[in-house]
């Protein structure tokens, strides 16, 4: 179904439309994905939330629309619901068997562009795909607004103005861009091909550097824009990244605060070149943006922010805690006219947090470091540049800007810009290694439940924790969640099982605080064990099962799939064929 | 033999008839591509339900230690599952077993959760009556009867 689907989607949208269920609820997810069938759509399912990320942040063109219940034990859907829109602009449509208003509007004020209720009638899903069109379009007019720039067929090159993603419009270019210009013309004459700005690393620490250099108060988009002096940018562009930005700091800045003193400790061991790095000098100008050294000498008033934002994502682990605590604090504030209160080393969070400029020197080494050794052009772990985009999801790791083409707006990829993603790599592992040691011994919150892709990376120490920037590896592979069965519609116990145990143990390292799930996560635990299960079934059942179970089996054996050894009448619940359990629980 | 199917089949349709509109949804599902859609998908609820009911037996196990978040989530995801598949019944005590479990009504929720029980198991041995009575159609020679539930 899949790839014929995509074939023949190209020009029958909404048909072959991709669609990425999530819903912990097997029972829900089936009906769900059926559904979804019906309507033609292309489905993927998973039953953690966590999975679901890595699957977008995999490909950020691979889907087109997330389907996502609100109650998940591992991750909160409003949660999830965020991280989406911000990291990967796609349009989520929230599911749940709450019809309470206030749900509503929960997943409408955090983005959702639907809100449907369980059960899901396959009317209302028939006509989903509206908020694919809409959102695209949107976007479409968006960053046409500012500047009717010819972006003709530029996916390689910086578009567009929000999507950091741009998951939509660029799977729709590469698959179809003839149908995709057709339909802009139909949606809106005025607006041209809509080019996408890409926000690559490159990009990014060029932001960074103009927004450090205007002062975080004063910094203004067409200011940014101005200093940024890139081709083919709008000030809309600009703006609108900006408010992400902002957005982004808000939301690690209300994050955990044990893990950040911990981790700027380590991030402070690591790097090395600190020294050296302070001499550095900042160059003053604005026209020196351009190239890396000037990147990069450009992020130095924007450490903590940058590294340790990045480093420190997922559970706002480091830095930028208090961005959100203290309004002054960061870049993001509201206010720019605050001439001359913005001042690097006071404003940004993490020196409020450590009394000091403790931090601020510390991305540097770090950067430079790498720009040395860099190979690795495509991704660029920029420092700043892996804040930036992880920050729309605190489980930062894959930075929206995924696409390993680096695209410069003209700016030579110089090899000091370029930073060796390598290097990046190994020092973050250390870090997050030394991190991860710092956090474990943090006494555990009661019942986390949100996983956040930083407690990935600390489960694995190593591996797993790529670069954001390094789209090749996505970062979060859950220690625990090693089993691809769990992406797929699990229908199994044993993936749950997998799964669950990793799930409590991100609990202990994360420090968010949602009691609701907790609980559900341990028993979910208990219960997903296929012996705990085995055993609650035989002791609810025992009456229930033994008489009948002769005769019926008979009966249903013939015609039903079967799965267990007739004689496992005590295992029958767990077979998922057909009716396996049906027969045997009768 | 075609009294037997039609017999059969009148049967079959009593039985759906009976049941919620949502399952006879369920049942347009099913097609040729997914033959066994519906005995899949009751089979999941069902263990669900078994899971669900476990667990919160657990939690309202011991009365000066119940944990009612954790029967809350449980029960509303059977809420959530049992209407998307079908389980009428099933759903209905749900809503009254989220009452109790709102007043922490540790009583009120051992009471629901057995008649949770209870109901699953009867719509599990209902369902298995109506996949052996299409089983014993399809042999006989007859067609499943489509009927629609107003």
């Amino acid at each position: 179904m899949t790839v014929e689907q995509d074939c023949v989607a190209l020009d029958q949208f909404p048909v072959g439309m991709r669609v990425l269920a999530v819903d912990d609820d097997q029972t829900c997810l089936r009906i769900l994905e059926s559904l979804l069938h019906r309507c033609q759509y292309h489905v993927t399912t998973t039953n953690q939330a966590q999975k679901a990320l890595e699957l977008l942040r995999e490909n950020k063109n691979k889907f087109d629309l997330v389907i996502s219940d609100v109650d998940m034990p591992d991750m909160d859907g409003f949660k999830l619901l965020e991280l989406v829109g911000l990291e990967m602009d796609l349009p989520v449509i929230m599911l749940s068997a709450h019809s309470d208003p206030k749900y509503v509007m929960k997943g409408v004020t955090h983005g959702a562009c639907d809100y449907l209720l369980k059960p899901v009638r396959i009317e209302e899903l028939k006509n989903i795909w509206q908020h694919v069109v809409r959102s695209r379009f949107d976007k479409n007019r968006g960053s046409n607004n500012g500047d009717k720039k010819d972006g003709s067929g530029n996916e390689g090159v910086a578009n567009s103005d929000q999507n950091n993603g741009r998951a939509n419009r660029k799977r729709k270019d590469q698959y179809n861009e003839d149908e995709d210009e057709e339909r802009d013309d139909n949606d809106d004459p005025s607006s041209q091909k809509k080019p996408r700005v890409v926000w690559t690393v490159e990009l990014h620490k060029k932001f960074v550097a103009a927004v450090n250099q205007l002062g975080f108060e004063k910094a203004m988009p067409k200011k940014i824009l101005d200093l940024m002096n890139v081709e083919k940018l709008t000030r809309e562009n600009v703006a609108s990244h900006l408010q992400k930005f902002r957005l982004y700091l808000k939301r690690i800045s209300g994050n955990q605060q044990a893990i950040m003193a911990n981790s700027d400790l380590h991030f402070l061991q690591m790097s090395n070149g600190l020294d050296g790095f302070h001499h550095r000098p900042i160059p003053a100008g604005s026209g020196q943006f351009h190239g890396g050294a000037a990147a990069a000498a450009g992020m130095r008033p924007f450490p903590p922010n940058g590294i340790l934002g990045r480093l420190n994502t997922p559970s706002g682990i480091g830095g930028v805690r208090s961005l959100s605590s203290s309004p002054s604090s960061g870049m993001f504030l509201q206010n720019p006219t605050d001439l001359g209160k913005f001042h690097h080393v006071s404003s940004l969070p993490l020196n409020h947090i450590d009394g000091g400029n403790i931090l601020q020197g510390l991305p540097m080494p770090l950067e430079f470091d790498q720009l040395q050794t860099n190979n690795n052009k495509s991704i660029i772990p920029g420092n700043s540049m892996a804040a930036f985009p992880s920050f729309p999801s605190t489980q930062q790791s894959s930075l929206p800007n995924n696409n390993s083409h680096l695209v410069l707006q003209g700016h030579p990829q110089a090899s000091p810009s370029a930073f060796p993603g390598h290097q990046i790599n190994k020092r973050l592992e250390h870090w997050s290694n030394a991190v991860s040691s710092s956090s474990s011994t943090l006494p555990p919150p009661p019942a986390q439940n949100s996983n956040s892709i930083m407690s990935h990376q600390f489960d694995d120490g190593s591996s797993s924790y790529s670069i954001p920037f390094c789209d090749s590896t996505i970062p979060l592979a859950p220690a625990m969640d090693t089993n691809p069965r769990a992406f797929y519609r699990t229908t199994d116990l044993d993936s749950n099982a997998n799964v669950q145990p990793g799930g409590v143990y991100y609990d202990s390292l994360q420090m968010r605080q949602s009691g609701n799930y907790g609980p559900t996560t341990d028993a979910l635990l208990s219960s997903n064990a296929k012996e705990g299960f085995i055993v609650g079934q035989q002791k609810l059942q025992s009456g229930f099962m033994g008489a009948e179970a002769g005769s019926l089996d008979d009966i249903v054996n013939s015609t039903m799939k079967q799965e267990q050894s007739q004689g496992d009448l005590s295992e029958g619940d767990l077979g998922y064929g057909g009716f396996s359990s049906l027969r045997t629980c009768l | 033999m075609n009294t037997v199917v039609a017999q059969l089949q009148r049967q079959f349709q009593d039985y759906l008839v009976s049941l919620y509109q949502q399952f006879t949804e369920l049942r347009k599902l099913q097609d040729e591509g997914t033959p066994d859609f519906v005995a899949e998908v009751v089979s999941l609820f069902f263990d669900d339900c078994s899971k669900l009911i476990n667990t919160m037996s657990r939690s309202l196990e011991r009365p000066e230690n119940v944990d009612f978040k954790q029967v809350d989530s449980g029960v509303h995801q059977l809420k959530g599952s049992s209407s998307s598949v079908g389980a009428r019944r099933v759903k209905n005590v749900c809503i009254s077993f989220k009452e109790c479990c709102d007043v922490q009504n540790r009583e009120g929720c051992l009471r629901c959760l057995q008649q949770v029980d209870y109901e699953y198991k009867m719509l599990k041995t209902k369902l298995q009556d109506l996949f052996n009575l299409e089983q014993r159609i399809l042999q006989a020679g007859g067609m499943i009867p489509q009927v629609n539930i107003s």
